[in-house]
């Protein structure tokens, strides 16, 4: 078994990897890439990344080595994003992993004798709270994030990944990080339109 | 309809996570063996007798683990094996941390008193290979014994950074070490499995599952107790909170109540002793408590539960450095520590000249005798032997001496 997940993490890393790389060169590009193009990147990309070219390793143990194996939650949002159909991440969504992750890190790293990072193992209470997040993603029309969150606890329960913390099929930093920074640019730009939308019916 | 299907398959996820929770083991109180009052132990020998019973008596002995040819050599650990031997780990390199660092390991014959040549179990490369992600480099392995018999090996890699970035990894042998299986990864940590490391020797529980005192030194240094089922984690507790406390041993008293003792890791205005937490429900929660009243330089302690309820420590018993090593001992009746033997001690040569003695490690294969390993200037691995009966025979000894000094002292 653990033989299988260690193919199964790299796999998976390497897709995510490769359409992050798409990503960016989305953002580079004046138009958008089509469809077709985007997934030949993604299988020329994650292919380069998964087998050991002339290396010991392949290069997505490499970037495993750093980022471990990443979230249930931030994988699929970000392989979501491939396809065309997908609408943005609802703010509600982004505001409520911020917070979270700025509640959660701080005691789970050490300060005070509180660590809720051990009730992802198997509290009831904890899951029943992240159903309930699931459920609010449910009545805000985030089908997305319903989908998403029961896959990651239906992989926690078949051990998916080395953890069998639900936290780490939920979390990561890097979702953390994306989802504070992605709101507080949304925020900005918020600010500006308004700023905008001021000067412009600013009775004369 | 499509939020209608997107509850529905919620509700599925909801099951198996409330079936998952409802499969996990309970929390189990700690393994222990029943304690043998020792007759000898009760009255200490008067200071007269300690010269016959001296003859009967053998001295410890002392040897080094076998030569790697490497230059840096630190973080030793022991564990029995079935007939009787005693199998050490360590790691060696040419330097702490470094690429070329592997863990060692060798076979201690007590009839023959010999160490056998030493052979890697775990290099970086094979690390790298069976965890399936980059390692920078290897360190701190410590030993178990599984309730199926086997051996299972945890051991520090770091990917990234220094031992801060470490994580816990596992072997496991089905021929008391000769060969090992695949490393698995322990999963400890939230923030990209960052910073959990081992050091002491783990505890068993009742239902055969290991709790292994772990410890984090990256933002916070604290300790954790992990509850680790096969090659995974499967609960974990906080020992202790803040910047001050690593690399806890775990004393078991009973099978609820258990001590833990703490390498202090403290700013220079705090006091340089052992930092103590307390648990009284096997581990799912702990207190601090206050310190032991022993000197520690922010350096790891070694220690030992023996059958009859004798606790002995060894560490450098110094604020500053580790040039001394010393053994001490407790009683169960009085539960005060007392030196028993120094057993290194550079404090006569200057500062530059001074030897490490540190991280030292102690088991015991009878549940009376000790066997303590420890590095010695990070070139070699001293390895030390006390049978049961010089335990006791020191122990009262002390006791006796101590006995005399006060009634002289009263008399005066």
């Amino acid at each position: 078994m653990n033989a299988y997940m260690q193919t199964i993490a790299l796999i998976e890393l390497s897709i995510t990897c490769a359409i992050v790389s798409v990503w960016i060169l989305q953002q580079f590009s004046t138009h958008a890439l089509p469809l077709i193009l985007k997934v030949i990147l993604v299988i020329l990309i994650g292919n380069l990344l998964f087998w050991p070219v002339g290396l010991n390793l392949p290069l997505v143990a490499y970037v495993r080595g750093v980022t471990g194996d990443l979230s249930i939650v931030l994988t699929l949002l970000l392989w979501s994003s491939l396809l065309p159909t997908t609408k943005p991440v609802p703010i509600i969504f982004k505001f409520a992993v911020a917070i979270i992750s700025l509640c959660f890190y701080p005691f789970a790293l050490g300060w005070g004798m509180i660590d809720p990072y051990a009730w992802g193992y198997g509290s009831i209470v904890f899951l029943v709270a992240v159903l309930f997040i699931a459920l609010v993603c449910g009545m805000a029309n985030c089908n997305r994030g319903v989908w998403i969150i029961a896959l990651a606890i239906i992989a926690w329960a078949a051990h998916w990944h080395e953890s069998a913390n639900l936290w780490d099929y939920l979390l990561d930093p890097f979702l953390a990080i994306w989802a504070t920074f992605s709101l507080f640019g949304a925020t900005l730009q918020r600010r500006k339109e308004k700023m905008r939308s001021g000067y412009l019916f600013r009775p004369g | 309809m499509s939020r209608v299907i997107a509850l529905c398959f919620l509700l599925l996820a909801a099951v198996i996570g409330f079936l998952h929770i409802d499969s996990r083991p309970v929390w189990a109180p700690f393994q222990v063996s029943p304690l043998q009052v020792d007759e000898e132990l009760e009255e200490p020998v008067s200071g007269k007798s300690i010269g016959p019973n001296k003859l009967s008596i053998p001295a410890p002995q002392s040897n080094w683990l076998p030569d790697t040819g490497a230059p840096s050599v630190h973080a030793a650990s022991l564990i029995a094996l079935k007939d009787g031997a005693v199998r050490a780990f360590w790691f060696a390199g040419s330097r702490e941390g470094a690429a070329d660092v592997s863990i060692y390991s060798s076979v201690y014959d007590p009839k023959s008193a010999h160490w056998s040549a030493a052979t890697v179990v775990i290099d970086r490369i094979s690390a790298e290979q069976g965890l399936a992600r980059y390692i920078a480099k290897l360190g701190n392995p410590v030993p178990a014994r599984l309730a199926d018999g086997r051996l299972q090996l945890f051991f520090v890699t770091v990917s990234i950074g220094g031992w801060a970035g470490s994580s816990i990894s596992t072997l496991t042998s089905d021929d008391e070490g000769l060969t090992w299986s695949n490393p698995q990864r322990l999963i400890s940590s939230p923030l990209a499995n960052l910073s959990t490391l081992v050091k002491s020797p783990s505890i068993t529980f009742a239902d055969g599952r290991l709790g292994i005192p772990a410890y984090h030194e990256w933002i916070g240094r604290f300790g954790e107790f992990l509850r680790v089922d096969a090659g995974q984690v499967i609960d974990k507790r906080r020992m202790s909170s803040g910047r001050s406390a690593i690399q806890p041993l775990v004393l078991v008293n009973d099978a609820q109540d258990a001590s833990a003792y703490f390498r202090q890791t403290r700013s220079a205005d705090l006091p340089k002793q052992i930092p103590v937490s307390h648990t009284q429900n096997a581990g799912q929660s702990w207190q601090q408590l206050e310190d032991l009243a022993i000197a520690n330089p922010n350096s790891a302690v070694a220690g030992l539960l023996l059958k009859n309820g004798t606790r002995i420590l060894v560490l450098n018993n110094i604020e500053a450095g580790r040039y001394r090593l010393a053994l001490l001992m407790s009683d169960p009746k009085s539960g005060k520590w007392q030196i028993i033997e120094v057993l290194e001690d550079d404090e006569a040569l200057p500062n530059a000249q001074r030897k490490e003695f540190s991280y030292p490690y102690l088991i015991s294969v009878d549940g009376d005798d000790a066997h303590l390993v420890y590095t010695w200037d990070r070139k070699k691995i001293r390895h030390r032997y006390f049978s049961g009966a010089w335990l006791k025979h020191s122990l009262s000894k002390a006791q006796s001496l101590e006995t005399d000094t006060s009634t002289q002292e009263a008399q005066q």
